[in-house]
């Protein structure tokens, strides 16, 4: 009994336990929650950023001290070399900061963030910088050119995915007689160098140059572009891969090591940027700060563009939740902005105090435009005549209806849609049409079988398409239900195409196969932006030898796509791209398909995002420190 | 009264049990080899995850000898298991032992948590559902516990949160813990327990409220069993010739009910709580995925996600270790609450 007795006090002392823990969790939070204010507010999405005093934001009500952002998918790392993904590069941009930022209003015009000023050689192949001084990190370290000159090299040493951004035009070596490696970088001293150092970082025959403390160079033509100007440099500059890091606190955490990701930079950040890294609960949540000892926060106001000023909201809570929790929260209240499917559009219309909008289409263009490739060494889609079929056999207003509920738009590529040269590239250009018919008809004259819509045979003693896979990552629900119906709509002209999937891993080896075919002669494929420009889109598919993702290659166009890079000239840069997309739109070498529209989702009390589609807040804006609450 | 021959029986019968798991986890780890070294045509690019480098899909070709003959990588692999090296994850450049050591004790709080209400409802309802065979209430509580049953765990994830979050704003959508409140310093790896070592209780009063809703959803879907069997085992035993014996000598309906009818109707129950663990486990991937709860599972979910091989192969091997041992678990606690297990094991 005494047994009996004991059990019965340890269950009642652990339940007791559980109700006051729960109990008190809840109270704690409820009380924070509580002073949740609501109010209407003026479009957020004006490049004009307007935020209240600092005597009006401290009025509000309790917890406009944070702002609580909810999305899908974790960083993959927080070291600006290696982060690859629009999570990652998300609060890379908060705590970090560059030479250069997109200004707040076009995709290529650029402002002076770590940099004072710049200015480019008669020929494009040397961009000279001034730095400011007075920068020092978090943790005062300060920064100065040669902490920028280990920066960028530490990128490309370590060599993980990103860094051929930086590659195209930037080396480790002049090819000839300089060469830096990790063993270099983790000899150096940034803050104080030896005149051995200097002798080194002072070298002018290497892609980055120290000219003075605050000074500095790149030299263009080192990368494997080879010796040719990139009018997109600065797009590729403004990345994380060339962000100022710190080298005493790289070298503290084991150094640089060639090819290989540094294990402490990738939980941990320290940069000089306007938010510090509170923590990183893995799988849960990023807590950013304002930096206490941000070094942009007693210069003048005047003196500060949108990259360089003070955060407003002093903590920012970005959770990874799923799409239910998602929403749950920002009707609640628990979240101020959410990541959400445009898809949602209408269900967010009835939501009060929710504001849901679709943006512009570059934003969506910067997320993923998707296409349909097609392998010429596949004997079928060696015949033009073939090709064309294929464009006339996809319903794309139905796809997109079907796919998107009505929310993106068919374009012309490879240029995607709201980029700079869209319109001139695409000029006298209508997007592929849906005209099963013609499909037939051209698919009879190119000597196959085909059927029409009522079922009529045409060419009935012709030749039997060979039956293929149509190739589709299955990770993703959208490329799965397009792909399926793509696939029936080619099979009911005569295409005998099986929709086949595979994991995104298994997918991208194919897609990115170097060589001359592949066991997947068509498929689906997008492009989603590395860097913001219209060349990047433009070179990744007329890229020579990678069959599956472009599917086209052609010199003629290849010259072009050089031209179009090289060229400080609009018209000749909107000659080239124009060239390029009617060559490729005449030879249907891809079939462009649709771009989904893009929607942003936030709490009507919030304002002062700044819509960038080289952004990676949310999706669609670069920086947290201009939002505040109205 | 233990004997020398029935502690022998027993310990004949967990070494056999030893054994019989041993060899179950190793069927599972070459059948894991097998499925991640041969049936894709080339592992290194698979291993090196989406849209890695040449010099990448290379160096994980070396770290994990994919280039060498197949024998040689399956003992490479077996070493590399044995002496605890799973190497570096490709996707986030941390040590792959390092990531599971954070994640799991994670999950084993979230399933521990579970499996405590699952237990104290489960057996509650099946008694009281026993007691009252036939009657209103039994009927309710079937008809109860076999919902619950039924409900897909996604569904069931989704609807707590539209209830509790959403409608009720009582209890929050996700995560473990405020981030804004100072952690503990793990001792235990399991957050409440840790902060109440460090007499945090701002972290604890943070750590069961983002607990509640996870736990209970978890419970809720999987208490079924346990009230179903309870009270099939509660109902034999009830009608059994001892309890009637007992009833004969005048003892109370009361005395009868705790100390017969409930202690031998719950041997069953302690046995299918072991197994229960590892169901726990693999419902977790799912739950801990929607409640965006750190744990093994929702770290499996992002590593299916972004096809990363080198980790994933070790998480498979945890949840499957997890399983067998729950299972070696149930079978050693049943042998000890029945004997006559462990003698038809011996014959």
């Amino acid at each position: 009994m005494k047994g009996a007795v004991s059990r019965i006090v340890l269950v009642a002392l652990i339940a007791v336990i559980l109700i006051v823990g729960v109990v008190t969790g809840v109270a704690l939070t409820r009380r924070g929650t509580a002073t949740q204010s609501s109010s209407t507010s003026s479009s957020p999405y004006s490049s004009v950023v307007s935020p209240p005093s600092s005597s009006e934001t401290t009025t509000k009500s309790a917890n406009t001290s944070s702002l609580v952002v909810e999305e899908g998918q974790q960083p993959d790392s927080l070291d600006p070399a290696v982060t690859f993904q629009t999570s990652g590069w998300e609060v890379v941009e908060q705590v970090y900061q560059g030479l250069v930022a997109p200004d707040g209003t076009s995709v290529t015009t650029y402002v002076g963030v770590l940099a004072r000023n710049w200015s480019v050689s008669q020929h494009g192949m040397t961009y000279t910088f001034t730095l400011r001084q007075g920068v020092h990190f978090s943790n005062g370290d300060p920064f100065n050119a040669y902490v920028e000159w280990f920066s960028v090299y530490r990128t490309l040493i370590m060599n993980q995915a990103p860094a051929f951004i930086l590659g195209q035009n930037l080396a480790t070596t002049n090819g000839v007689n300089f060469t830096v490696n990790a063993t270099t970088l983790n000899s150096m001293n940034y803050f104080n160098p030896s005149p051995s150092n200097l002798s080194v970082m002072e070298y002018p025959l290497q892609s980055v140059q120290v000219l003075g403390p605050y000074e500095m160079a790149f030299h263009l033509g080192y990368g494997y572009n080879g010796e040719s100007p990139y009018n997109a440099f600065l797009a590729t500059l403004s990345t994380p891969m060339a962000y100022a890091v710190d080298p005493a606190v790289v070298e503290a955490h084991g150094g640089v090591v060639a090819n290989q990701t540094n294990s402490w930079m990738q939980s941990n950040a320290l940069g000089t940027g306007f938010y510090a890294l509170k923590s990183w609960i893995s799988g849960q949540s990023v807590t950013l700060v304002r930096n206490p000892d941000y070094w942009a926060a007693d210069l003048p106001v005047s003196t500060l563009n949108y990259a360089l000023k003070p955060a407003i909201i002093p903590t920012v809570i970005i959770y990874y939740k799923s799409a239910s929790a998602r929403v749950a929260d920002i009707k609640s209240g628990v979240a101020q902005m959410i990541e959400a499917p445009v898809q949602d559009y209408q269900a967010f219309q009835g939501i009060a105090g929710v504001n849901a909008t679709v943006l512009p289409i570059q934003f969506g263009s910067s997320e993923g435009i998707y296409y349909v490739y097609m392998d010429p060494n596949f004997t079928p889609f060696s015949n033009p005549l073939v090709r064309e079929a294929v464009s006339y056999a996809i319903d794309y207003a139905g796809l997109i209806k079907s796919v998107l509920d009505g929310y993106g738009i068919q374009y012309t590529g490879p240029v995607p849609p709201g980029f700079p040269f869209y319109a001139q590239a695409t000029a006298g250009l209508s997007p592929y049409r849906y005209d099963p018919v013609k499909a037939a008809e051209l698919l009879a004259q190119a000597g196959y079988k085909a059927s029409l819509p009522n079922g009529t045979i045409l060419n009935p003693n012709g030749k039997s398409f060979p039956v293929f896979d149509f190739l589709y990552t299955s990770d993703s629900a959208l490329e799965t239900q397009t792909a399926q119906i793509i696939a029936a709509e080619l099979q009911a002209v005569g295409i005998p195409a099986s929709a086949s999937p595979l994991s995104y891993a298994e997918y991208t080896s194919v897609i990115y196969t170097v060589g001359n075919s592949t066991a997947y002669p068509m498929g689906l494929a997008y492009y989603s932006e590395d860097f913001t420009a219209s060349i990047d889109y433009v070179s990744a598919l007329t890229e020579n030898g990678y069959v599956s993702a472009s599917a086209y290659y052609n010199a003629t166009v290849f010259n072009w796509t050089v031209e179009a890079a090289t060229s400080s000239s609009n018209q000749t840069i909107s000659g080239a791209f124009s060239n390029i997309t009617k060559a490729m739109y005449d030879q249907h070498v891809l079939i462009w398909l649709f771009v989904p529209e893009f929607m942003a989702v936030h709490a009507d009390d919030i304002a002062g995002m700044i819509p960038n589609p080289a952004g990676s807040g949310m999706g669609y804006f670069m920086f947290y420190n201009t939002i505040y609450y109205t | 009264m233990v004997t020398l021959t029935t502690f022998r029986e027993f310990l004949a019968f967990v070494i056999r049990r030893l054994a019989s798991s041993a060899l179950a986890l190793f069927g599972v780890f070459v059948l894991v080899f097998l499925i991640s070294h041969v049936l894709s045509p080339d592992p290194a690019r698979l291993w090196a995850g989406p849209k890695a480098r040449q010099s990448t899909i290379g160096a994980v070709a070396a770290r994990y000898h994919l280039n060498l003959p197949l024998p040689q990588q399956f003992y490479y692999f077996l070493k590399d298991y044995l002496t605890g090296n799973l190497g570096t994850d490709p996707v986030t450049g941390r040590q792959i032992s390092s990531e599971i050591a954070y994640y799991l004790p994670n999950t084993l709080e979230l399933v521990l948590a579970a499996l405590v209400v699952i237990v104290l409802v489960g057996v509650s309802l099946g008694y009281v559902s026993a007691m009252n065979f036939g009657s209103k209430k039994d009927t309710a509580i079937r008809i109860f516990y076999l919902v619950s049953w039924v409900t897909p765990t996604y569904l069931g994830a989704i609807l707590a949160i539209l209830v509790f979050s959403d409608y009720l704003h009582i209890l929050p959508s996700g995560g473990m813990y405020s981030p804004v409140i100072n952690a503990p310093p793990p001792v235990t790896g399991l957050f409440v327990l840790d902060s109440l070592i460090a007499g945090n209780l701002r972290a604890f009063a943070s750590g069961m409220y983002h607990l509640a809703l996870p736990a209970l959803t978890l419970a809720f879907l999987n208490f079924g069993i346990i009230t179903r069997v309870a009270r099939s085992s509660i109902l034999e035993v009830r009608w059994s010739p001892h309890v009637k014996s007992a009833a004969a000598k005048g003892l109370s309906e009361r005395a009868i009910n705790m100390r017969h009818v409930l202690r031998n109707g719950l041997i069953d129950v302690n046995t299918l709580s072991a197994v229960m663990f590892g169901w726990l486990l693999a419902g977790t991937v799912v739950v801990e995925q929607i409640f965006s709860w750190p744990g093994i599972g929702q770290f499996t979910y992002t590593v299916i996600a972004s096809d990363d091989y080198p980790v994933l192969v070790p998480v498979v091997l945890v949840f499957t270790a997890g399983v067998i041992l729950a299972n070696f678990v149930a079978d050693v606690l049943y042998s000890v609450l029945d004997p006559r297990i462990r003698l038809g094991g011996a014959r």
